[in-house]
């Protein structure tokens, strides 16, 4: 592996946080990829993310064995890390204690220093001067349903956040096993967004929360639109989350963690849905699945991608994103350490990286 | 008259891990009556030390051993240990993995 440095406009770069270290690969055509490591070697990241608002400032959320949580970023493309002044931790007094940051995103091109964190025990952290000061959101925290929440198999993590681009008030979060949850006053209260959405777990299948989200993703242009991967379906939101479609349909599996869009046709979404026993691909052939019409129909996509005996593969929820590009790409990273890749918006696959450590995440970046 | 207790002063061993929050030293001397304060002094000089040692409620991580003297203090008195005079503190992370 070659040694990093910055990349061209155009570039495709693809961050992939695994079990073992935070990698890299790059591209100008998406069909010749390169792998490259990161000063983050032998790390546990969980997610990273590219922030090209304000520079190229990249961070990564390393959940360390032995020695803690840390949310870091680099300006060199992951060549050095620094750590915030003011990092994610709890007040002393509200005797939590950090397990895992899951999700880091940044804000609306709008207010270009603000990034969103979110984390295990379920909370939502805020930055507002790129990352090197962080505060925990209050109203989330004080939710007066707070001490009902449960963890799902990950612990009681906060994996997704969605900012609404046209109005500065409204922002969702998914937390397992708790739900989708919304604020229309910025933050300052919650309110649960899972009508519809089914928790086949518990003794009401449909409750006010509780529901096991494992991925939400918004449409790119009508904001209202949400999608949403969980552990008893698949489904859609036309109003903000106000109530949920079941998009399921034809798809072999209720059951399965990630969730993509095309930018460019909204109605394109992809997933990966598994055997929710062993948590791999349902039939001997590993395959992604894709709605052009909103989640009428699903249909198969499997050029390039393995089968046979033995063929056992398993993305977690970070394990699958979409570039922005037209036809788009979307990429794959699976828990044995593949990542797979397309860039005909999954008509065909192509293996660009193996032998990595387990995939927790991908997350794919035009340069700007 | 009363004669101000002087503070125990200890030589404190890190794991290659920590040892870039230190300024790259293998081990750093710092003072305290007890394992607890010890961290607190190894906060106030590399900040952000003492939390891949300890949670934010002030607990032990899991996974870190502290010795002192050779003593794991989980079989002392936890981080109430109290130190002596020219202590010798290894901070290792666990065996664990697989």
């Amino acid at each position: 592996m070659g040694s990093n440095t910055t990349f061209s406009r155009g570039t495709v770069l693809v961050l992939v946080g695994t079990k073992r270290g935070l990698f890299l690969l790059n591209s100008r055509d998406r069909e010749r990829w390169e792998v490259t490591a990161t000063g983050l070697a032998g790390r546990r990241i969980f997610y990273a993310t590219l922030d090209q608002r304000t520079g190229h400032r990249m961070f990564a959320a390393d959940n360390g064995d032995f020695f803690g949580a840390f949310l870091r970023y680099s300006d060199d493309f992951g060549q050095t890390w620094q750590e915030p002044e003011q990092g994610i931790q709890f007040p002393e007094a509200s005797e939590q204690k950090l397990e895992n940051i899951w999700i880091i995103e940044p804000g609306r091109s709008s207010e270009p220093g603000t990034l969103y964190a979110g984390v295990d025990p379920a909370s939502l952290w805020i930055s507002s001067d790129s990352g090197v000061h962080w505060s925990m959101n209050d109203g989330l925290a004080n939710h007066p349903t707070r001490s009902r929440w449960e963890p799902g198999a990950g612990g009681l993590c906060l994996h997704s956040i969605i900012v609404d681009p046209t109005n500065a008030a409204r922002m969702w979060v998914g937390i397992s096993a708790v739900g989708c949850m919304r604020t229309d006053d910025g933050g300052q209260n919650w309110g649960f967004a899972n009508k519809n959405v089914r928790a086949d777990f518990l003794p009401e299948k449909y409750p006010e929360f509780g529901q096991c989200i494992h991925r939400m993703v918004q449409h790119p242009t009508q904001p209202d639109v949400l999608y949403q991967q969980n552990h008893c379906g698949i489904y859609k939101s036309i109003n903000a989350g106000d109530d949920w479609i079941d998009i399921q349909h034809n798809l072999p599996s209720e059951f399965g963690f990630p969730i993509a869009l095309d930018a460019h046709h909204p109605d394109t979404v992809f997933v990966v849905v598994e055997n929710p026993a062993g948590r791999h691909n349902v039939s001997e052939q590993f395959t992604v699945y894709r709605t052009q019409d909103g989640g009428e129909r699903w249909q198969p996509l499997t050029e390039g991608l393995p089968s046979g005996a033995g063929v056992s593969l398993g993305v977690l929820r970070h394990g699958m994103c979409a570039d922005t590009l037209d036809p788009c790409g979307v990429y794959v990273g699976t828990n044995t350490g593949q990542v797979f890749a397309s860039h005909d918006r999954g008509d065909s696959w192509s293996l660009i990286a193996d032998f990595l450590p387990p995939v927790y995440s991908v997350n794919a970046i035009v340069i700007e | 008259m009363d004669i101000p207790a002087t503070i125990p002063h200890a030589l404190v061993i890190l794991p290659h891990a920590l040892r870039e929050k230190a300024g790259n030293q293998p081990s750093v001397e710092v003072s305290g009556h007890t394992v607890r304060e010890i961290i607190a002094a190894l906060d106030h000089d590399y900040p952000g030390l003492g939390f891949s040692l300890c949670y934010e409620t002030g607990e032990l991580r899991p996974y870190v051993n502290v010795f002192l003297d050779r003593e794991n203090i989980r079989y002392l008195q936890g981080l109430d240990t109290p130190l002596r005079h020219g202590a010798t503190i290894h901070i290792l992370q666990s065996v664990a993995g697989g």
